[in-house]
């Protein structure tokens, strides 16, 4: 071997061990994650991540003053970060095996973390578990545990333009032909009666209300080739059909509650959050909101909902929950969500959030009769397919019995049978 | 004598190396390990929620849910090469020819305020492309500038641009009076879409895309064009003058022939870019109405974040790869730059 193939065959070499020897330290090949969550050096004080999305700069601000709160109060010293685009910057920290020890989790994301094995149990970790609604506490239940301490909560509810309503003698609908009949007297020239967004977490409220559902309650099977689906869906879609209904794009809006505050609707569907959104963006629109009409099977809506969740391989996983106990405690919850339109997911500070919000109350009792916007892991793209078949039947191109067909098939896929 | 050769010969080659080494590591890094890496995850049942380290070996499994199993990753999958095709039917000829031809007249000798015109024509390069898709929503609104400008050509109603999934062919074949597909073409099916799906031509939404698109390239295109151009001699176009070549002909026998390189570059360029369309689809329109603007590109990213089913996501990655370079071979074949 001369020198100069020496050279040219060493360097190359001595290049892919560097190469080698740079990704086994921190591109994520490394097996410790996961295993981690024993926790018997759990002793002292401890440094804790917390990582949350960012719901905006007001809520941000209260959610840093509470931090600080718990900073003054405890040994342990917490450091927040709010991140933009959450879910991608979450899963890349789980691929990396080195998870913030708390962070947020939405229900709709739960199964999945669970089944990559992501997260600690919170189940007898929680001070006064019981008193979280029974409906969201079963959100954040996965495999018979109960995971992750719900923050706060909205459901959806029907908002209505006072003003529009009383010009047309119409009163709020509270069942499925008084909305019919409302959407009807309230489409006026260019103005429609109801703007509702073609997708699932809109239309399956209306799919409980007839007394159907995609999945049953475990996630295990398909039930959308019911009779009720059918009825729920033909249902909306005749309100397109005759124009008594459209979606935001009809209208020209980015969101259903945009067009409603430009007033190019005169009632929508959506949830706690439309309160911030009316006060910033149309403060001079009069508007109300009550409970979603009920269906021929009674009362439905969608609870949303966020959780804390303590990371499986959290290095110090008593002073992590020791946080979660901090944040979704009484005090703290109520000092949050009295602020904000969102409602406390302890029952017992119901009362003292309506002291409050007099005027959301049909919101809170929306709790009462919701279901959470949840499914099993990898249901994607059966909820993908769905949402593009919801958006054909508002456009006017598809039928019922194509979307439910098509969903009926992409789900077995995932769920079997 | 020999032995100092060599010796000269090796602390050269070790020069070399070093002075190489920033960017072969930079590669290394950044390339060609993720590139490893993604082809090693293309074969296994990854989350993204657990590290890589943790999944498990499937073979070929994820890419015979794209291409062989039934079922919704099959079609959608389907769908994104059909939208996508589409897409670079329209988007490669259109920004060929346009920055072409904008070229051609920005490179006038007796053009007034050239260095204007090149620098307007190249803005919307350099303009952020999210930035741009926020604009463009303004001005596909149905109460927006585009409609406002068309509207009194069309004998329709005004178009809804972002939120019409009705595909092209499907319109024109509804004008003719065709409304329901043939039995032929309806019960045709490849990779779990029927004929008819694919034939579907570009959405409403697509469209956008695609003049959105067209809209930001051509002003690189055309500096590349331009540069081809100032490449071709003077004295060859003078000597054709000379010869008697009217203008036409010495555009259509002299410049075009010499420019052919330059174009086969320009085609490449385009096919490969287009066939990776993303960002427009995420700030536009997420994949839908009705995921006519599915792209695998992304698609990679929806498999991967959003389905947690990274293994997948390569898997696209992968099989849009090899069908890039598949395309670009037989482009090749069809504009050879060495047979001018």
């Amino acid at each position: 071997m001369t020198p100069h193939r020496l050279v040219t065959t060493v360097v190359p070499l001595v290049l892919i061990a560097l190469l080698a020897a740079a990704c086994g330290g921190g591109s994520g090949f490394s097996d410790q994650g996961g295993g981690g969550g024993e926790g018997e050096e759990a002793q002292g004080p401890a440094e804790l991540q917390l990582m949350v999305a960012s719901s905006g700069p007001a809520e941000d601000k209260a959610l840093r003053r509470i931090v600080r709160q718990y900073d003054e109060q405890s040994d342990n010293s917490v450091k927040l970060n709010v991140v933009p685009e959450y879910d991608t910057t979450l899963q890349a920290a789980l691929a990396a095996g080195d998870p913030p020890d708390v962070f947020f989790v939405t229900d709709l994301r739960l199964p999945d973390l669970v089944e990559a094995g992501a997260l600690q149990p919170a189940e007898g970790k929680i001070d006064g578990e019981d008193d979280f609604y029974p409906s969201l506490k079963e959100a954040f239940t996965y495999n018979e545990q109960f995971w992750a301490p719900p923050k706060d909560f909205s459901t959806l509810g029907l908002q209505y333009n006072v003003d529009m309503l009383e010009e047309a003698g119409v009163d709020p609908p509270t069942t499925w032909d008084e909305l019919a009949v409302a959407a009807e007297q309230l489409t006026q020239g260019k103005r429609v009666g109801l703007v509702i967004g073609p997708e699932y977490p809109r239309w399956g409220a209306f799919m409980f209300q007839a007394g159907g559902a995609v999945t049953n309650d475990d996630f295990t099977e398909m039930t959308v080739d019911s009779p009720a689906v059918t009825t729920a869906l033909d249902y909306l879609q005749q309100m397109h059909d005759q124009g008594h209904a459209a979606t935001q794009g009809e209208l020209d809006a980015g969101w259903p509650g945009e067009a409603f505050g430009q007033g190019k609707a005169a009632m929508t569907i959506e949830g706690n959050w439309m309160v911030g959104a009316m006060d910033n963006d149309f403060p001079d629109i009069n508007w109300a909101t009550t409970e979603l009409p009920a269906g021929p099977e009674g009362k439905g809506t969608f609870a949303f909902t966020v959780a804390y969740a303590v990371a499986a391989n959290a290095k110090n996983p008593e002073a992590s929950f020791d946080l979660v106990n901090f944040l979704v405690g009484e005090e703290t919850m109520l000092q949050y969500t009295k602020q904000f339109p969102v409602m406390p997911s302890r029952q017992s500070l119901a009362d003292d959030w309506l002291q409050a919000n007099p005027d959301l109350e049909p919101f809170l009792k929306g709790a009462e009769y919701a279901h959470p916007f949840q499914f099993a892991p990898g249901f994607q793209g059966a909820l993908d397919t769905l949402n593009a078949g919801i958006e054909g039947l508002a456009g006017g191109n598809k039928d019922p019995d194509q979307v439910i067909s098509e969903t009926q098939e992409a789900g077995q896929q995932v769920l079997g049978g | 004598m020999h032995a100092l050769r060599i010796r000269l010969g090796s602390s050269q080659a070790f020069v070399g190396w070093l002075f190489v080494l920033p960017v072969l590591v930079g590669l290394g890094l950044f390339l060609f390990l993720p590139m490893l890496m993604a082809f090693w995850i293309s074969f296994r049942d990854w989350t993204g929620l657990t590290p890589p380290s943790q999944s498990s070996f499937v073979g070929l499994a994820n890419y015979r849910a794209l291409m062989l199993d039934p079922g919704v990753t099959r079609s959608d999958f389907a769908l994104g090469l059909r939208n996508n095709f589409y897409y670079v039917l329209g988007v490669v000829p259109a920004q060929t020819v346009i920055a072409f031809f904008l070229a051609v007249v920005v490179n006038q000798r007796f053009l007034k305020g050239k260095g204007f015109f090149r620098t307007a024509y190249y803005f919307p390069s350099i303009t952020s492309s999210i930035a741009v898709s926020l604009i463009f929503i303004f001005l596909f609104q149905r109460n927006g500038a585009i409609n406002a400008l068309i509207d009194p050509l069309l004998p329709t109603d005004r178009i809804n641009w972002l939120d019409n999934a009705n595909g092209l062919i499907h319109n024109l074949l509804a004008v003719v009076g065709v409304h329901e597909a043939p039995a032929f073409l309806e019960n045709t099916r490849f990779l779990g879409l029927n004929l008819w799906t694919w034939l579907s031509g570009p959405s409403m939404t697509m469209y956008a895309i695609m003049i959105l698109a067209t809209w930001t390239t051509i002003g690189t295109l055309m500096l590349i064009f331009l540069a081809g151009l100032q490449g071709i001699p003077t004295e060859v176009d003078e000597a054709s003058a000379v010869d008697g070549a009217s203008a036409v002909q010495r555009f259509r026998f002299v410049t075009l022939p010499m420019m052919k390189p330059t174009l086969f570059f320009v085609l490449t360029v385009g096919l490969i870019g287009t066939w990776q369309v993303f960002d427009q689809v995420f700030a536009i329109s997420t994949g839908g109405p009705q995921k006519t603007t599915l792209t695998p590109a992304y698609l990679v990213y929806r498999f991967g974040f959003r389905g947690s089913d990274m293994g997948a996501a390569t898997a696209v990655a992968f099989i849009l790869f090899v069908l890039i370079i598949v395309l670009t071979l037989i482009q090749r074949r069809v504009v050879d730059p060495e047979e001018a």
